[in-house]
């Protein structure tokens, strides 16, 4: 055991990284929020990480938690600011967030290390910090999904007029998904650099999208557990596949489309379909509607007015108007 | 239980205590005066209803009333406390609960966690699980509880709703067409629950453009047509009057007769 998790010891921490970013588009997304800038934060705490532990000798947990916070702080300002935006525009501007960062960093001179990145980030940060830190991740999302969070969210989701009949202030949760997913983003990429010491721009660029939204696209959307999946299969996968050499991009584009085109909940919605149609098999059936005894039947109905009278026609009349 | 054909003594008069009270509100789509100076006063513990043929603006006065659209003009004002301004998820800390006019259940949960959502609204968990028994209780959906929407009948689906708005323990119950596409028996199933509601002393304010079922039900109705208020009194009243007629059945009709 011991042996295989050394063997396997960077894809597990390739898992949590892909874990902790998916997480940071899925979190928001299940609150009806379509935002990328989770992959905007993961580059900006990465850089963030990278300096405070270079350039102020700071401990790496004090650098993790400092990056998190100011992007989970980023995340809620650029949310107060495109908190109106929905959809394919909100998503769209989330993406301009990232390509500015991407910009930012190759710019950002000796600071940053333009386009070589910064490197020697030596930290005595394992893959045990990372696993516990992935993990108080996952239980968060888990919590959010749960009981009165669970229910509200879900109504934040789809169906935001009725959530906010049902008292739930809407425009706040939206802030809370910003954060989140600030926060999220902020912790994988905080992580990344701890563990591989260096970060360039090209490691924070448009792949990071597309291996967060691949993730959950395979995994599921609307649950922590599809993320688990998804990150396990995404991660995991290609290595599994080197016996067939160049033909797993192959094996994994193919999957990835059939997950899209005929799960488009992902492996974990399918495994709940089978679920709910195991429960509706299981339990009693229907029971028969039932007539209140003091339904007033046709005879009082029509007594109500007296035959002929303008009011009886009215009555009947305005019926058929529907 | 409240007999169909309401007295005078209940109508709203004068320095009676009102729960809602609207003045000259006015909903406006650019040119388009969907709600035009509407202004009434709601007593507490009554079942009021808003009648008038497609179009008249009854459902856009609730969604004003209820925040979802902005009022153009006029005075929204809920226990003496005007609240045109304030954020549409108040009003339910303030005990006003609404069903929508189509199905809005969400599909992912169960029926009762769909009625828990309206529960979710009040403080305190105890206090909760007792909301929801009561509502699957008023509602007679015992039996239904671990059901999924999609799997329900269209007249248990509107139960569902009207029972999630009772789990939020409201003072004032707005609903928007409650019978929309119902047979005969279920919509006497809804009435009969609704004057069951005011017997427990729920004030409702009922939208409907079926004058049968609100006859059967309303202790006081507001007919509109064109955004406006044109005649308001007893149900019975309401439907005898000449302009409300005209409304439903036009002009020639009225002279025909």
């Amino acid at each position: 055991m011991i042996v295989y998790f050394q063997t396997h010891e960077v894809l597990v921490q390739g898992t949590c990284i892909a874990l902790v970013l998916a997480l940071s588009i899925q979190v928001p997304m299940r609150m009806g929020v379509f935002s990328f800038a989770g992959a905007g934060c993961y580059g900006i705490s990465a850089y963030l990480s990278a300096i405070l532990v270079l350039e102020r000798g700071f401990s790496p947990f004090a650098a993790i938690a400092t990056s998190v916070v100011t992007t989970a702080a980023v995340g809620l300002v650029l949310g107060v600011i495109i908190q109106r935006l929905t959809g394919l525009y909100l998503a769209m501007v989330t993406f301009a967030f990232d390509l500015i960062i991407g910009v930012l960093v190759i710019n950002g001179g000796n600071r940053t290390g333009g386009s070589t990145g910064l490197f020697g980030v030596i930290t005595n940060f394992t893959t045990w910090h990372m696993l516990v830190l992935a993990a108080a991740a996952v239980t968060c999302a888990a919590v959010s999904e749960l009981g009165r969070a669970g229910r509200r969210v879900e109504a934040v989701r789809e169906d935001p007029e009725l959530a906010s009949s049902m008292g739930i202030n809407v425009s706040r949760y939206r802030l809370v998904a910003f954060t989140a997913s600030g926060a999220l983003g902020g912790l994988a990429g905080a992580m990344t650099v701890m563990i591989r010491t260096t970060i360039a721009p090209r490691d924070i660029g448009f792949n990071l999208i597309v291996l967060g939204l691949t993730i959950i696209v395979v995994g599921g959307t609307r649950s922590w557990k599809g993320a688990v999946l998804g990150a396990v299969i995404i991660t995991w996968l290609p290595s599994a596949l080197t016996s067939i050499g160049e033909w797993n991009t192959l094996v994994y584009g193919v999957m990835t489309v059939i997950a899209s085109i005929f799960l488009p909940r992902g492996l974990y919605g399918l495994w709940l379909s089978g679920v709910r149609w195991w429960q509706r098999h299981r339990r009693a059936p229907a029971p028969a509607p039932a007539l209140p005894d003091d339904a007033p039947d046709a005879t009082s109905r029509l007594a109500l007015a007296s035959p002929g009278s303008p009011g009886a026609a009215a009555i009947e009349l305005g019926e058929g108007v529907k | 239980m409240s007999t169909a054909v309401p007295s005078a003594a209940t109508q709203p008069a004068g320095p009676m205590p009102t729960i809602l009270e609207l003045r000259d509100v006015a909903v406006h789509f650019g040119g388009v005066k969907a709600v035009d100076g509407v202004s009434m006063a709601l007593a507490p513990g009554l079942i009021y209803g808003i009648i008038g043929p497609n179009g008249s603006g009854k459902s856009t006065l609730i969604a004003a009333i209820t925040r979802l659209i902005k009022a153009t003009r006029g005075d929204l004002i809920l226990d003496g406390q005007p609240y045109s301004r304030l954020s549409p998820s108040i009003l339910a800390d303030r005990g006003v609960a609404r069903t929508f006019q189509t199905v809005r259940l969400l599909s992912e949960l169960t029926v009762r966690a769909n009625i828990q959502l309206g529960a979710d609204a009040r403080a305190g968990r105890r206090r909760d699980r007792e909301a929801v028994t009561q509502a699957i209780r008023a509602t007679r959906l015992e039996g239904y509880e671990e059901f999924y929407p999609n799997e329900l009948s269209y007249g248990t689906q509107r139960r569902v709703e009207i029972a999630r708005a009772l789990a939020m323990g409201p003072r004032l119950l707005l609903l928007d067409e409650p019978t929309a596409g119902m047979n005969q028996a279920e919509r006497a199933e809804i009435s009969a629950l609704l004057r069951d509601l005011r017997a427990d002393g729920l004030g409702q304010l009922l939208v409907e453009h079926d004058v049968q079922m609100m006859v059967d039900t309303c202790d006081y109705v507001f007919a509109m047509n064109a955004g406006q208020l044109i005649a308001q009194g007893p149900p019975a009243d309401v439907v005898r009057d000449p302009l409300v007629q005209e409304a439903y059945l036009g002009r020639r009709w009225r002279n025909d007769a």
